[in-house]
């Protein structure tokens, strides 16, 4: 069994390669010469439509030519007739997304989903292209490359967003003999770098910049980077293929074809070999010159993969890789590697022959070498039975190990039915476990979701532990898509019954649906998304935005709540916006949050049309108050006239409501003060007044020995309680030590007050003489004894206190009197210690 | 530069919060190259030293800092990173400042991170002032601050102000999204209950949250038991009363602000101020800030003396190595020893006046609840006396919510002629967010505070300050409200025990369990019960605010033998009574 597996490989200098059929075409009549073919990376789809620049026999098919789209294993996903305009087709090819690109003569771009839809976006090369038709393309996995028949180069660096660019203009007499591209993730300026083989040399252009490389190889016909980029297969005018770097510095090896025809292709396969495609026959150079050639009766295809080729023919696919390392370990004639001594064990055990434990005894301490070589190589295997073969050696091997990871061999088996399952020829992906690793699970079942096989993709997303989510949401729009004739609740059931199984985004979908038209469905749907926050702005965009509203509301976020206001203020009239939002308090209350700051005008419209007149007027005393707090307007403005008209206006709006009686008498009050305040400050040219309370009013008059001034501004807010008016003017009085006024006014009747005020003010100042003469007056001993203490009359404080045996007093009188000095001798000692710990 | 707070003692890991947050920040700072000017909202900077040291910011390119305000940019960097609230008026600041440059054409790099997370309205005030597109838009996510082993802020003091007055809920969906982060971090909390309809809403918002994005939580058992989610409006009486322990005083005397309080060379010595931290790495303030302020005089002189003894010891007598070790360290604290001593003496000069203790029988008067004529009268002295508005305001509130509201003719005759007059009419705003804020109202039916008083043991007459055996030593006789509800939450019955008194506090009453696998549950139920000697962790949330010495009663709860829970607290603000009505008043200009 050894020897049948190496007996299939080739081998060139000291390295083998190996040639395995991987489908039987399951298509028919497919005639690949003549064809345009376009292959996608990583075992994608094919497409293919007739050659127009070249004359084929038509056998039965129709005039126009058609479009068709196939699996790598021949399955015919879809077959469209062509009718697009623009001349004739350059180019074709798939992108990383697996998106169909088609460069037209003229410039235009068709692209195309694998179920041959057209995508309705625009995308062209721009006017100047049109005026100069493209000669060549490249596409690529993310962008494409053209020269015009003027000698421009264009390019559009991103699929995503596809934007052209000019490149350069060359002015040439003769057009380039090649082109070809190293792509951006391989160039050190991160942009395409297009190489073009002019007369004897080759031209690089990069970004806006354009190099000649000054090097005489050429002129060259054919030119190809390898897959990292780094070096670039040429084949020269005299039939010598060229590997040099991409530099064009260094020529790395050279081989003679003894052929000046250009091959019709020339393909990297790996890193290390190069293959050329001419006349039926496949020649493979290897790094040292060493070659090997293949012959086929059948035109065919080469598709570079990143660790190998492809190669597809009328009838079969097969690929075309270098033999891995641990495979050649195990299998080459010969081999007594550990892994080759187990297989060979297991191949003794499965048979019961007693062998086997001879041969593992030979593998003796390198038997977790040997194990993993087996499952490493399972890996790489597309047969089935080898696969099981080898894991079978693994899992026999591990007996004899002391410690080795079991999920190393769970996680091979797990990608092994992954790759198995989807090079199934129903699917038609024919990865290898390398391919995997680089194009990565997620990308794997993206791809399978648009091809619509959704079930296998669920299935694989559960196996390996990823989330069905994007599977799911997919299938949803796929299916809504697709069911155009079913009414909206059926298919909002229909599509319920899967999704409630899975934690989906329900506005994921609702979206998909609304963009489809169906907006009652999008709705339904989006009664069932929890996140408020993905239900908001969808309802938002619907133009529900008064159902949106509701479910911000309840969300109990804010900010969601002020998203929907904003848009509503922004579509609606004033007077639809004020319905929406009036019996909504949380709404209301944030509108008039944002409003009051940003848009008092709009807010006093909106308050005056829900007819809370008294809210205006809170906004107009409000800008009244603002006026006076800012210094520009302040100093502007000295009459305070404008003041006035707000305050009065306000004093209107409130009157309108026997409620806001408070409000209208404070307006009034506040005008005629402001009145006062502006007449005095006239009078005294003082700018004191304006702003000051009532209180503070009467106060100023009287420090400024303006009785008359205070008497009538108190005649005037009849208000003023007699008590407080004592209050004030003592303290006033105090303030500007006036004591024969303040003891004029205290005889003036017997104050209301009593006494004590005018004890405290005179204290207050520091009046101690002055304050006895009050102090004798009072009669409340306990008042005296306290006012005699805070005075610092000890002694007459506790006659005071005694007289009116209140033992209550004297204990407090003590407790002021007597702690304070103890307290003192308490902090001195230990402040004492303090300063000897510093010296 | 302030120490960040050591949190070594901490029932639950709140280093490693604050290192997530620091790790969060240094990330915005890193979203922009190169050296760069970090503007900060004012309210925010203070918070932020609490998580990170001025040397770190330097250490990612922070070359200067300054706050947000009115004036353009003063810097030659052209990278600003600002780091912001959402409130809508720093939007405009922020416009202005950046078409200060353009006009200029200094060219700079704008980036915007709001914290906790972005805010349409913020954004649509930008891109109607044309600045929006200039500006890189980023999130500081929401992180509670931790201030010591056991307090936790989101440091937001407008919370009462735009949950009552502007109806703007934002706070409490913040607030939810922190408390979730918390359980993210912690394990699902299983026992929650809650008072108040902001307390409600809180945990529905969580609930919701949790539907939308399931709660990734850590396997194992919760390392908190109990969640009790209390809304200040359910007490509004105690942050207006004087806080009586040695903590809330000096809050109440010398304002401590980020865990740190501002002393005056008067106080001190010394010729200028100092920013002196205070929280439980000074040991001797851990010791006093919890008791009643009469008795921290005692103790320090107790404390005094016994040093004083160890001194003439020393002196004296021939002492082993090991008691001379012993004293040297006694030694360490004396530094911390003359600073408590310096701060209660200049407390004590504020206490001994008449006029402290004739406030605090005031506010005893109104608890008590039985006589209100004389409390009239005394609030009107004060204001014929032009004493600060905001002193004021406090008795007034403790009047009109243990009374139900004002009477009608006291209402109209304190708002109008007194307040106004004597203050300035713009206060007409002021009182109106007052009464909007259910602090001072009307009065339309009958007080049921005296049936409160009674059922819930408010008032605590026979307390013995140095051996305390209630809470109500917090507040010299008063048992706060809002920790009575605590202590009946932790008690087995729950607050069942006491229903008809929750009925009569305002707003919903709810305990529920939060189970995150039911099967699960039950095994761990099963585990739980078999090896239980540890103790519980409450995490207590003050939504509104809370004080010094409603904290201070807590601790003292927890701290009691029948008490087998420790307990954590989580508060949008600390705060006392000036503070909690201060963030109502308004400035025209600036919101």
């Amino acid at each position: 069994m050894a020897v049948s597996v190496a007996a299939e490989w080739s081998a060139i200098a000291n390295r083998y390669y190996r040639k395995q059929e991987i489908y039987r075409m399951a298509w028919h009549n497919v005639e690949l010469s003549g064809h345009k073919v376009a292959c996608a990376r990583f075992g994608g789809m094919i497409a293919i439509i007739r050659d127009d620049t070249k004359i084929v026999r038509l056998r039965s098919e129709p005039a126009r030519p058609k479009l068709l789209i196939f699996r790598s294993s021949g399955l015919l996903v879809a077959s469209i007739t062509w009718d697009r305009p623009g001349g004739r087709l350059i180019a074709m090819g798939w992108s990383d997304e697996e998106i169909l690109h088609c460069v037209m003569q003229d410039g235009s771009v068709f692209r195309y989903d694998v179920h041959g839809k057209l995508l309705p976006d625009k995308v062209w090369f721009g006017q100047e292209c049109w005026d100069q038709g493209i000669m060549e393309c490249i596409i690529w996995g993310n962008g494409i490359v053209c020269l015009t028949e003027a000698n421009a180069v264009f390019c559009i660096p991103d699929l995503g967003s596809p934007q052209f660019v000019k490149l350069t203009q060359l002015t040439l007499e003769d057009p380039p003999h090649c082109m070809a591209i190293i792509e951006p993730q391989h160039t050190v300026s991160g942009s395409v770098e297009v190489l073009l083989a002019v007369e004897s040399t080759v031209m690089v252009v990069d970004g806006g910049s354009i190099q000649d490389q000054g090097t005489t190889i050429g002129p060259l016909g054919k030119m190809v980077a390898s897959p990292n980029g780094s070096y670039v297969a040429c084949f020269t005018h005299d039939g010598r293929l060229l590997v040099v770097t991409s530099d064009f510095s260094k020529t790395i090896s050279e081989f003679d074809t003894q052929s000046a025809l250009p091959p019709e292709q020339l393909i990297w396969c790996g890193m290390d070999s190069v293959l050329l495609y001419s006349d039926d026959s496949v020649l493979m150079v290897g790094p040292y010159g060493d070659w090997t050639k293949y012959t086929y009766d059948e035109p065919v295809v080469l598709i570079p993969e990143c660790d190998g080729v492809r190669i597809l023919s009328n009838t079969f696919m097969e690929f075309l890789q270098r033999v891995p390392d641990t495979t050649v370990s195990i299998f080459s004639i010969g081999s007594t590697s550990p892994g080759a001594m187990l297989y060979d064990a297991y191949d003794h055990f499965a048979k019961r022959n007693a062998k086997a434990d001879e041969s593992i005894r030979m593998v003796g301490s390198s038997i977790p070498d040997a194990v993993e070589a087996c499952i490493d190589a399972a890996g790489q295997e597309f047969r089935m039975e080898l696969q099981d073969t080898l894991m079978r050696a693994a899992v026999y091997g591990r007996t004899f190990c002391r410690r080795f990871s079991k999920t190393r061999i769970r996680e091979t088996c797990k990608t092994l039915r992954i790759l198995n399952g989807v090079r199934d020829p129903n699917v038609g992906i024919p990865l290898t476990l390398q391919q995997l690793k680089v194009l990565t699970l997620p990308v794997l079942i993206e791809r399978l979701v648009n091809e619509h096989k959704h079930l296998l993709a669920i299935r694989m997303s559960e196996y390996m532990g990823l989330s069905p989510e994007t599977v799911v949401v997919h299938w949803a729009g796929a299916m809504i898509t697709a069911a155009t004739s079913v009414p909206d609740p059926e298919l909002c059931n229909l599509l319920l019954e899967k999704l409630k199984m899975y934690s989906v985004s329900y506005a994921a979908i609702a979206a998909h649906a609304y963009r489809n038209g169906r907006r009652t469905l999008a709705a339904l749907l989006l009664e069932h998304e929890p996140r408020s926050s993905e239900q908001v702005p969808l309802l938002t965009s619907m133009g529900e935005e008064e159902k949106a509203l509701g479910k911000a509301i309840k969300s109990g976020d804010t900010d969601l709540v002020y998203f929907t206001l904003f848009h509503l203020w922004q579509k609606k009239s004033p007077s639809e916006f004020t319905r929406a939002v009036q019996d909504k308090p949380l709404a209301r209350n944030l509108f008039i949050a944002y409003a009051r700051q940003n848009e008092p005008d709009v807010l006093k419209k909106f308050f005056a049309s829900i007819g809370q007149l008294h809210r205006v007027g809170e906004l107009l005393l409000w800008e009244a108050w603002a006026q006076s707090k800012n210094p520009v307007t302040r100093q502007g403005s000295p009459l305070q006239g404008p003041r006035i008209r707000l305050i009065e206006e306000a004093q209107r709006l409130f009157s309108h409501s026997k409620e806001h009686d408070f409000e209208a008498k404070a307006c009034d009050e506040q005008a005629r003060l402001l009145k006062i305040q502006h007449e005095l400050e006239a009078k005294t040219g003082k700018a004191i007044f304006v702003d000051t309370s009532v209180s503070d009013t009467i106060r100023t008059c009287i420090v400024l020995k303006n009785h008359r001034e205070a008497q009538r501004i108190r005649v005037e807010f009849k208000v003023v309680p007699d008590k407080r008016f004592y209050w004030l003017k003592i303290l006033a009085l105090a303030y500007i030590k006036d004591w024969d006024a303040l003891e004029k006014f205290s005889k003036e009747r017997r104050p209301p007050v009593g006494f004590k005020p005018f004890v405290e003010a005179c204290l207050q100042e520091g009046q101690t003489s002055e304050a006895l003469k009050y102090i004798q007056k009072l009669s409340d001993p306990e008042e005296k004894a306290e006012a005699y203490a805070q005075a610092g009359m000890a002694k007459e404080a506790a006659e005071v206190a005694a007289q009116a045996k209140d033992s209550e007093i004297l204990g407090r009188l003590k407790l002021t009197f007597g702690q304070s000095t103890t307290a003192a001798a308490l902090f001195d000692s230990i402040r004492d210690r303090l300063s000897l710990q510093g010296g | 530069m302030a120490q960040l707070p050591p949190l070594e003692n901490a029932p639950i890991n709140l280093i490693g919060l604050r290192k997530e947050a620091q790790l969060d920040l240094v990330e915005a700072l890193d979203s922009m190259r190169g050296r760069k000017l970090l503007v900060l909202d004012p309210k925010l900077s203070g918070p932020l030293t609490l998580i990170v040291q001025i040397s770190l910011l330097k250490e990612h390119g922070v070359e200067n800092l300054s706050h947000l305000s009115g004036d353009p940019i003063q810097s030659d960097c052209t990278n600003v990173i600002y780091i912001v609230r959402p409130h809508l008026t720093l939007m405009k600041l922020i416009a202005a400042q950046i078409q200060h440059d353009k006009r200029n054409q200094q060219e700079r790099q704008y980036s915007l991170y709001f914290m906790p997370r972005r805010s349409t309205a913020c954004e649509k005030v930008l891109e109607a002032e044309g600045v929006h597109g200039g500006i890189t838009f980023g999130e500081y996510r929401m992180f509670p601050i931790p201030f010591d082993d056991d307090v936790l802020s989101l440091e937001h003091e407008l919370v009462l102000k735009e949950l009552q007055v502007d109806g703007d809920p934002t706070s409490l969906w913040d607030l939810a999204l922190t408390i979730n982060n918390l359980q993210s971090r912690f394990g699902l909390i299983p026992n929650v209950k809650g008072k108040g309809d902001a307390a409600k809403k809180v945990f529905s918002i969580m609930k919701k949250m949790q539907e939308e994005q399931a709660l990734t939580t850590p396997e194992g058992q919760p390392e908190i038991d109990t969640l009790i989610l209390l809304d200040r409006q359910v007490d509004l009486v105690t942050p207006m009363c004087s806080q009586l322990t040695y903590e809330g005083l000096v809050d109440e005397f010398l304002n401590i602000n980020n865990g740190c309080v501002e002393l005056d060379p008067a106080i001190l010595g010394g010729d200028k101020k100092v920013k002196v931290p205070l929280n439980s790495s000074d040991k001797l303030y851990r010791d006093l800030r919890d008791l009643n302020f009469g008795v921290v005089g005692g103790i320090l002189r107790e404390k005094a003396a016994s040093m004083k003894q160890d001194y003439t010891d020393v002196k004296t007598t021939n002492q082993e190595f090991s008691d001379l070790k012993k004293f040297v360290k006694k030694m360490h604290a004396l530094p911390e020893m003359t600073r408590h001593i310096d701060i209660s003496q200049y407390l004590t000069t504020f206490t001994r006046k008449r006029s402290f203790m004739s406030r605090l029988i005031m506010e005893q008067t109104l608890v008590e609840g039985q006589e209100y004529d004389i409390c009239y009268e005394y609030i009107e002295e004060m204001i014929n006396k032009q004493e600060p508005l905001i002193s004021v305001l406090r008795l007034l509130v403790i009047l009109s919510v243990t009374n139900n509201g004002l009477q009608k003719k006291h209402f109209d005759y304190f708002r109008f002629v007194e307040l106004l007059q004597s203050y300035g009419w713009e206060n007409l705003f002021f009182i109106n967010d007052l009464e909007r804020a259910g602090l001072l109202r009307k009065q339309e039916s009958k007080s049921n505070w005296l049936t409160l008083k009674r059922g819930l043991r408010l008032v605590v007459s026979d307390t013995d300050d140095s051996n305390p055996k209630d809470i109500s030593y917090a507040f010299s006789g008063y048992a706060p409200l809002s920790i009575r509800l605590v202590q009946h939450a932790l008690h087995a019955s729950g607050w069942r025990g006491i229903e008809d008194m929750m009925k009569l506090l305002p707003g919903a009453t709810f305990e529920e369990r939060q189970v995150k696998n039911r099967a699960k549950f039950k095994r761990e139920k099963e585990k739980k019960s078999s090896v239980d000697g540890r103790r519980a962790l409450v995490l207590v949330v003050f939504i509104g605010g809370v004080t010094f010495a409603e904290i201070s009663a807590l601790r003292f709860l927890s701290s009691q033998e029948s008490m087998k829970h420790d307990v954590i607290v989580l508060t949008t603000k600390l705060c006392n009574g000036t503070s909690f009505l201060q963030s109502l008043q308004t400035n025209p200009l600036g919101g």
